[in-house]
């Protein structure tokens, strides 16, 4: 949106002759609407012939050095803090040091869950860092339970934490579940019998995420050594 | 807007292949249904040596339709099918991966298990 606007405002100041002589995006429709097989295969390959030769002109008119990536980014922003000005502004955008905030509040939590699933005896713990994969959550909390008495005790009790330390609550399955679910909007905590752990095998789906370091998992490793 | 006998692709790996929507489930007589709704449903075609076989009476939550599906903030999300996922009794999904693009107004309906098994969610 910066950009689009930081454009507009400069074509009306001073007109920069490249950005008004660029050719249409949109080829012509009535090309794309023909029926006929054959037209229409002749007709892709002047548009792909065409797309290139756009593509081609654009590049050459760009600045000798080619470092489109780094360079463009700066110079809009130079551009817009000269000439631009703020049209249309999202209001579910946070600044980063506000995501950094959100990031390490849902950490604590998704660690005091995992705490707590730990202390009911729930096996093989895994958290992850899902954010970077899928916008819709920050982290998944995954466990194993033997029983569904077991599955029905490690919800309640992470239930109960939620509400009471952190004033949150969960949706999700109210009932014991081979595949018990708690959302709690930024940490998602999926509970499992053994058999739908394996079945499912969401660590290998979501094998890109960063796990996270639990602080009791060497405290456990060192008890079952003795 | 799915209705008795309409066919729905299947957006897993269960073994189904194509469905037949036999029942909307809801209200009494309910007409039509849409994105995140559970139907009952006849499998119609199955892939072989899967657990499903055919004309097997299961349930389907749908997650995409060809009718839009018109969201609060003006966006309007229309698929290219009528596409659904088996689940059983408990809701658990009976395949273990779903495919294709799904929209995010199945996490608000509790189906948070089919979004977090999903590629990608619009």
């Amino acid at each position: 949106m910066r950009v689009l606007a930081s454009i507009q405002s400069l074509n009306l100041s001073s007109p920069i002759p490249h950005l008004l002589l660029l050719p249409k995006t949109n080829p012509p429709q009535t090309l794309v609407k023909e029926h006929d097989k054959n037209k229409s295969r002749q007709y892709s390959s002047l548009l792909l012939v065409s797309h290139k030769s756009r593509s081609l002109v654009l590049r050459s008119q760009k600045r000798p050095q080619n470092n489109m990536s780094e360079d463009t980014d700066e110079m809009f922003d130079d551009l817009f803090d000269k000439y631009g000005k703020v049209v249309y502004k999202r209001n579910d955008q946070k600044p980063a040091a506000a995501e950094v905030d959100d990031d390490a509040e849902s950490l604590s939590f998704a660690v005091a869950l995992a705490k707590v699933a730990n202390e009911v005896k729930a096996d093989d713990i895994r958290v992850l860092f899902v954010k970077p994969l899928v916008y819709w959550t920050r982290f998944f909390i995954i466990a194993t339970a033997f029983s569904r008495p077991q599955v029905d005790a490690i919800g309640s009790k992470i239930r109960d934490l939620a509400e009471k330390q952190f004033k949150r609550v969960a949706t999700g399955d109210y009932k014991p579940n081979s595949w018990t679910l708690l959302d709690f909007g930024d940490v998602v905590v999926h509970i499992f019998l053994p058999p739908q752990r394996a079945l499912y095998n969401l660590e290998e789906f979501y094998a890109n995420a960063t796990p996270i370091e639990l602080p009791f998992e060497n405290q456990n490793q060192n008890q079952f050594r003795r | 807007m799915i209705q008795p006998q309409t066919y729905l692709n299947v957006a897993d790996n269960s073994g189904a292949r194509e469905l037949m929507c036999i029942r909307i489930i809801g209200a009494s007589n309910r007409r039509y249904a849409h994105i995140g709704d559970i139907i009952v449903a006849v499998i119609k075609e199955a892939v072989p040596n899967m657990p499903l076989q055919r004309s097997e009476v299961i349930r389907a939550v749908i997650v995409r339709t060809r009718k839009e599906l018109k969201r609060d903030n003006g966006m309007i999300i229309q698929y290219d099918d009528n596409a659904a996922v088996v689940i059983d009794q408990e809701g658990n999904p009976k395949g273990t991966r779903v495919f294709g693009a799904i929209a995010r107004e199945l996490r608000q309906l509790n189906f948070t298990k089919i979004v977090s098994l999903a590629p990608e969610v619009l």
